[in-house]
This record gives structure tokens, sequence and C-alpha cells, in this order.
């Protein structure tokens, strides 16, 4: 039977690389992207799927024990939490900084009386990227 | 198991892969950390936070399995729940902050603070 725990021992070992390999695409984009709204997309992204592959190779390698539900218990707290997180420091980004416009190209914007205009080509704010 | 102490070779290769991951971890959190001290506005900290938390998490889980203890895991899903109160707590004051910084900032430009 030895060979059963060979086959899943690299079962396992595979998806927890792939979910070490979402964290690596992860730091890269925050690293890469400029501006912490578009950071945002690859640091959700580890949040979410990174952890969700990496705990499911070690329920892989755990085998089916009361470990395993409590690790999926994990991924679904972080399924529910991780958008609230998210808007909430989208929500602080947006609202304490007052040059948004010179980081983020808009096309549409939003008028007083709550409706969303096209911005003519003059109208636009220069782009410029902070480091 | 082994009279003499010496893992068995599928025991050795877990060990393997579970210290291998681990120091692969470690590192990704250094990288996150720099990005924390580095980032320019408060957001790009509190999100360089929330994916340490995550990395953690990942970390101990990995420690429970090669430890055998399960009862890390339970610690696992308190530290999640617990760096999910942190990103709400931090945003929550810097956004105070922010609104008593414009309104002494407009209390100034009254003449009366």
């Amino acid at each position: 039977m030895e060979v059963f725990e060979w086959i899943r021992f690299i079962i396992g070992t595979a998806v927890l690389l792939c979910g070490l390999v979402i964290f690596v695409i992860e730091i890269y984009g925050i690293f890469h992207l400029r501006y912490v709204l578009n950071r945002m997309h690859a640091a959700a992204m580890g949040d979410t799927l990174g952890i969700s592959i990496s705990l499911i190779g070690l329920m892989i390698f755990s085998g089916l024990n009361f470990t395993t539900l409590k690790m999926a218990l994990i991924i679904v707290f972080l399924w529910c939490a991780s958008p609230v997180s998210s808007h909430l420091i989208a929500r602080l980004e947006v609202s304490t900084n007052e040059r948004l416009k010179k980081y983020c190209e808009t096309e549409l914007e939003l008028t007083g009386n709550g409706e969303m205009v096209v911005l003519s080509k003059k109208d636009k704010p220069e782009t410029e990227r902070i480091g | 198991m082994v009279v003499t102490g010496e893992l068995t070779a599928l025991e050795a290769a877990y060990r393997t892969v579970y210290v291998g991951a681990l120091i692969f971890l470690a590192l990704m959190i250094f990288l996150c950390l720099i990005r924390a001290v580095k980032g320019p506005s408060i957001a790009d900290r509190i999100v360089a936070v929330n994916m340490m938390g995550t990395m953690v998490m990942v970390i101990i889980a990995i420690l429970a399995l090669m430890l055998k203890e399960g009862y890390l895991v339970d610690i696992c899903l308190i530290y999640a729940m617990i760096s999910f109160l942190a990103v709400v707590v931090l945003t929550k004051v810097y956004m105070g902050v922010y609104s008593e910084k414009q309104h002494s900032k407009r209390g100034e430009r009254n003449g009366s603070v």
C-alpha cells in the first residue's frame, strides 16, 4: 500500500507548489503595479486563490479527518472576509486621496447631481505615475 | 517507524517539502515587509500587512501538519479572524485621523480653532 502513500504525497506536493507559485505572482504584481488600487488586484488574488490552493494541498497531505474540516473553514472564512477588507481599503484610499485623478486615468466623472458624464479629451488631467 | 530513530523515505520526503515551503514563505513575508516599509500611502501598508497575514496562515497550517499538532489549525482560524479585524480597525482609525485633520484645517482657514 506504500505506493498509494507516495501517490498522495506527489499530488499534494504538486498542489502545494501551485499555491506557492500563486504567491510568487502576487509578490510580482505588488512590486510591478504602480498605484495602490491596481496593487489590490494582486493582493486579493493571493488572499483567496493562493491560500485556497495551498490549503487544499495540505488537506491532501492530512487525509480525511477533523483538521481537513478546519482548513476548509479557513478557506470559506477568507472568501467572505477578503472582499470586505478590500472594499474598506479601497474606500479609505478613494476618500483620503485628494489627487486621485492624477493617479487614475478616468473616462467618466460623477457630476453634482449624481450622473456619470464622459470627460472630453481636454478635460482629462495629465497622468503622472508615482514610484 | 524505524527503531533507530532514522526517518523512512516517505517521512524524509514529507519533511523536505514542509521545510522547503516554510523557507520559501519566509522569503515571501520578507518581500511583503519591504513593500510595507516602502509603500507611499497608508493603503499600501495595510494591503501589505494583509498579505503578510495570509502567508503566516499558510505557515501555521504547514506547522500543524509537520509537528502533528491538530490544534494549531484552530490558531490559524483565529489568526484569520484577527487579521480581518485589524484591517477593519486600521481603516476606521485612519479615516478618523483624516477627517480630524480636515476639520482642523478648515478651522484654521476660518481663523477660529
